[in-house]
């Protein structure tokens, strides 16, 4: 398992590399001049040559891609090209509203989302069913920006219940986890539905019948454990995706998180952020995939590592 | 792709309709769209909360990338010389100065007794010591473009000669040349604590430290930035005991913010949140004039719009009134000069007054009568597109059809700033606005012949001999009368050559709650709080 892991991890490192060639590349190759967004529209040519040498671009693009290279071995990322902050403390300070809003939609999402899967299998074709993928399917399909709206408006202007936006108390988590969520619980609540009605089709579980076993026994030991895999990769994407940020909750409730820096970055062609971030989010995936695989021997211990 | 833009043309179309058909609600003398039926509403604390659009992106004013950077730093910090709410050049920190004859020797006479927020004296050397750190290269600040100009070559030119501080209290500025902006752009000079400056460096950004009615206790750049009193200022304290900016992208949420008291003041309100926000009682929605020009060049170099009757005749084809009305819910002004009425040296024209009629003629007479077609280059909003949309349609009444292509502005960016044997411009959908107010600021890098892009932004290629004398010789007299007829001269020249299709000038529409005073928003965008008072 260790060696596993450590082999795991190594093999990343020429992933991320492949991947900070090409992030760095395309960003460079989309059009648009940082010098001249910075210089303003009315600077002269001399004023954006001055800007474009200060900030390194008027260098080859390859000698480019070898400082930051170097820049990203030796723990520098560069200055935001905004207001000359670090790509570490333009980065850090919304790390943590993402990381709360992940966490905060992401476990009410799969609560509700797999138990309404399971009781969907169990009860399939029968009005709970129907019930919970109406549920589902409105999930998916309700814009986040307008329930983020109408969610303010009900609860924070018309009821006074809850803050409008910001993050200061537990209650303002309330309405984005809410917005975040409702699409994710939706997918889990399908995905569980499609796999736990699979699993149930399983010789296993007909044995577990024929034994004679309670259905909730049924149900939960040896349907939806089976199930579980195919639920956690699901789960671990969706957590992977929440945590590049929401820019439309991020919007609606005023969230300095991640995918509000990352549009804002792109739009300012802030390379060093946008680079940055990618390689992060990059990151963040190989590790929750990472992390799946670990999951995947503890649900079912007949998977082994090598 | 066809069938795709079918759709969109006939859903803007629809949008169009509805928000043609939305009453506006007019402006009374005051700027009042709407004014509280409740005025004896009371704030519940003496904490003012501002939400805003964008981001407060830094907190130096000697590196500020935007609008919202400007009213957040001029808490804390002050400059010689402001404008007030009027838009008349005052003294702030200068108590008084004086132009010389010759428009290259500024005198000023300096506040005495006024200290940093750390406690250093505010005196000549602080000056001194501002002006030596934004002119070092080193430094990388914006502002740096104010003193020096960066020649061709990849020389510099310093526009001051030198600086002498004859006492403590008296800051002579020699210009190389007359430069009549000089003035105007000291307003956006700020005193920084040369202590402070001297412990932090361009690290400035995270301790501010000025002479300012507020001190800075927290900026944490994408959320909020948070002021409290300044107990040692030297003018008028402050109302209220704390600021916070918090930056609230969704016109939606601003909105809710103000009905809930969350928000004391929100800015901007879109137009079409108005109706959302009227029925709340002890909320004033008020406008003020903006110094937005809105207006779309046309590059001159096109055979087709070489001939001045095309470009007039375009010109009389645009309803601007319906402009105003589908695209601003008629909170703005048609165009009336080159320039909006609130920029210095400003003189109103003869309007290009909705006349499709006269327009077929001037395109009859220009051997155009079965029209061309053209491309009409803009950002790629909601509302850019919108106005891009309306813009084809009024041409088409006149043959010409205009391809409408909306891109990303990084991307709009790129295309025009090429070699002129490389231009691919027709037509541009674009805005300007002169922070500094001046004429100079407003035109020449639009419209000076050698302003064309690459060098600047010059998009219609416009080249009138007699327009840049006016306005090089504008630009070297402090004398104003002489200045107004240069400029005058200069808008009419402009004007009549229909450079660009003239649009509009928008106006600025914020809210408060009405136990609110002494907040407000100057014409170029910034707010101001200095003088923030909450009833309660």
């Amino acid at each position: 398992m260790g060696r596993y892991l450590g082999k795991r991890l190594v093999s990343t490192i020429p992933l991320l590399l492949v991947i900070s060639f090409v992030v760095f590349m395309f960003i460079h190759m989309i059009p648009g001049d940082p010098a001249r967004l910075i210089a303003g529209q009315d600077a002269t040519k001399e004023d954006v040559a001055v800007v474009r040498e200060q900030l390194g671009l008027d260098e080859p693009l390859l000698v480019q891609y070898g400082q930051y290279m170097k820049g990203l071995f030796t723990g520098d990322l560069g200055n935001s090209i905004k207001n000359g902050k670090t790509v570490a403390e333009t980065i850090a300070p919304r790390l943590k509203p993402t990381i709360m809003l992940t966490f905060s939609s992401m476990i009410w999402a799969a609560i509700i989302g797999i138990a309404i899967g399971i009781i969907a299998a169990v009860f399939h074709g029968r009005i709970l069913d129907y019930v919970g993928m109406v549920i589902a399917i409105a999930g998916i399909s309700v814009p986040s920006f307008w329930l983020g709206l109408e969610l303010i408006q009900l609860f924070s202007v018309s009821l006074g219940w809850l803050p409008t936006s910001g993050l200061e108390t537990w209650k303002s988590y309330i309405l984005p986890s809410l917005t975040m969520g409702a699409g994710i619980m939706a997918v889990l609540a399908r995905f569980s539905r499609s796999s736990m009605l699979e699993t149930m089709r399983e010789d296993y579980v007909r044995t577990a019948r024929a034994k004679g076993l309670s259905e909730s026994l049924v149900v939960m030991r040896h349907a939806f454990k089976n199930s579980l895999i195919e639920i956690v990769t699901v789960a671990g994407l969706q957590i992977g995706g929440l945590l590049s940020g929401s820019v439309m909750a991020e919007t609606v409730f005023s969230i300095p998180g991640l995918g509000r820096l990352l549009v804002d970055s792109i739009q300012l062609r802030d390379y060093k952020v946008v680079q940055a971030l990618l390689l992060f989010f990059a990151t963040e995936y190989i590790l929750i995939n990472l992390v799946v695989d670990v999951l995947y021997g503890v649900i079912n211990p007949r998977v082994r590592y090598e | 792709m066809k069938m795709y833009k079918k759709v969109l043309a006939a859903a803007l179309a629809g949008a169009m309709a509805v928000s043609m058909s939305a009453t506006a609600f007019a402006a009374d003398e005051n700027g009042y769209i709407v004014k509280a039926t409740n005025e004896d509403s009371k704030s519940s604390d003496n904490d003012l909360v501002i939400a805003i659009e964008g981001s407060v992106s830094s907190m130096d004013p000697a590196n500020i990338p935007d609008t919202n950077a400007i009213s957040a730093t001029r808490g804390v910090y002050e400059t010689l010389v402001s404008f007030d709410d009027n838009q008349e050049l005052v003294g702030k920190l200068a108590e008084s100065w004086e132009i010389s004859d010759d428009s290259l020797t500024y005198t000023f006479k300096l506040r005495q007794g006024v200290k940093f927020q750390d406690g250093t004296d505010f005196n000549a050397a602080a000056f001194k010591a501002n002006y030596d750190r934004v002119v070092d290269k080193d430094n990388n600040l914006r502002q740096r473009r104010t003193f020096i100009i960066a020649n061709a070559d990849g020389s510099e030119t310093s526009r001051v000669e030198s600086i002498e501080t004859p006492d403590d209290y008296t800051v002579v500025i020699k210009l190389a040349k007359a430069w009549a902006p000089f003035i105007n752009r000291l307003t956006q000079f700020c005193m920084i604590s040369p202590a402070a400056l001297e412990e932090y460096g361009n690290d400035i950004m995270n301790h501010p430290c000025g002479t300012g009615p507020y001190v800075c206790t927290e900026w944490e750049e994408g959320d909020h930035t948070s002021f409290a009193r300044n107990e040692e200022y030297w003018g008028e304290k402050p109302g209220v005991d704390t600021v916070t900016i918090r930056e609230v992208p969704e016109a939606g949420a601003r909105t809710a913010m103000l009905q809930t008291g969350e928000a004391d003041f929100i800015y901007p309100t879109p137009s079409d949140q108005i109706e959302a926000i009227k029925g709340t009682d002890d909320v004033n929605i008020l406008t003020a004039d903006s110094n937005i020009m809105r207006y779309v060049t046309l590059n001159m170099d096109l055979e087709q719009l070489s001939d001045v009757k095309v470009r007039q005749a375009m010109n009389y084809a645009i309803d601007k009134d319906a402009y105003i009305q589908l695209m601003y819910s008629g909170y703005g002004k048609p165009a009336t000069s080159v320039v909006p009425s609130i920029i210095g040296g400003y003189e109103e024209q003869e309007a290009y007054t909705y006349d499709v009629e006269k327009a077929k003629e001037l395109m009859k007479e220009a051997g155009y009568e079965d029209g061309f077609k053209l491309t009409l280059w803009g950002d790629n909003t909601t509302q850019e597109i919108k106005g891009m949309t309306f813009i084809s349609q009024q041409l088409a009444q006149i043959g010409i059809e205009v391809e409408v292509q909306p891109m990303e502005p990084a991307t709009v960016g790129d295309k025009i700033y090429v070699d002129k044997d490389e231009a691919e411009i027709n037509m541009w959908y674009v805005n300007w606005s002169a922070s500094d107010f001046t004429m100079d600021g407003s035109l020449r890098s639009l419209l000076y012949s050698s302003m064309c892009p690459p060098t600047s932004a010059n998009t219609a290629y416009f080249n009138d001999a007699d327009f840049d004398k006016d306005l090089d010789e504008g630009l070297a007299t402090a004398n104003e009368e002489e200045q107004a007829k240069y400029y005058g001269d200069a808008q009419k020249i402009a004007w009549e050559a229909c450079p660009w299709l003239f649009l509009g000038n928008d106006q600025i529409i914020y809210s408060t709650k009405s136990y609110l005073s002494g907040v407000y928003v100057s014409p170029d965008g910034a707010f101001n709080f200095a003088n923030a008072t909450l009833a309660q």
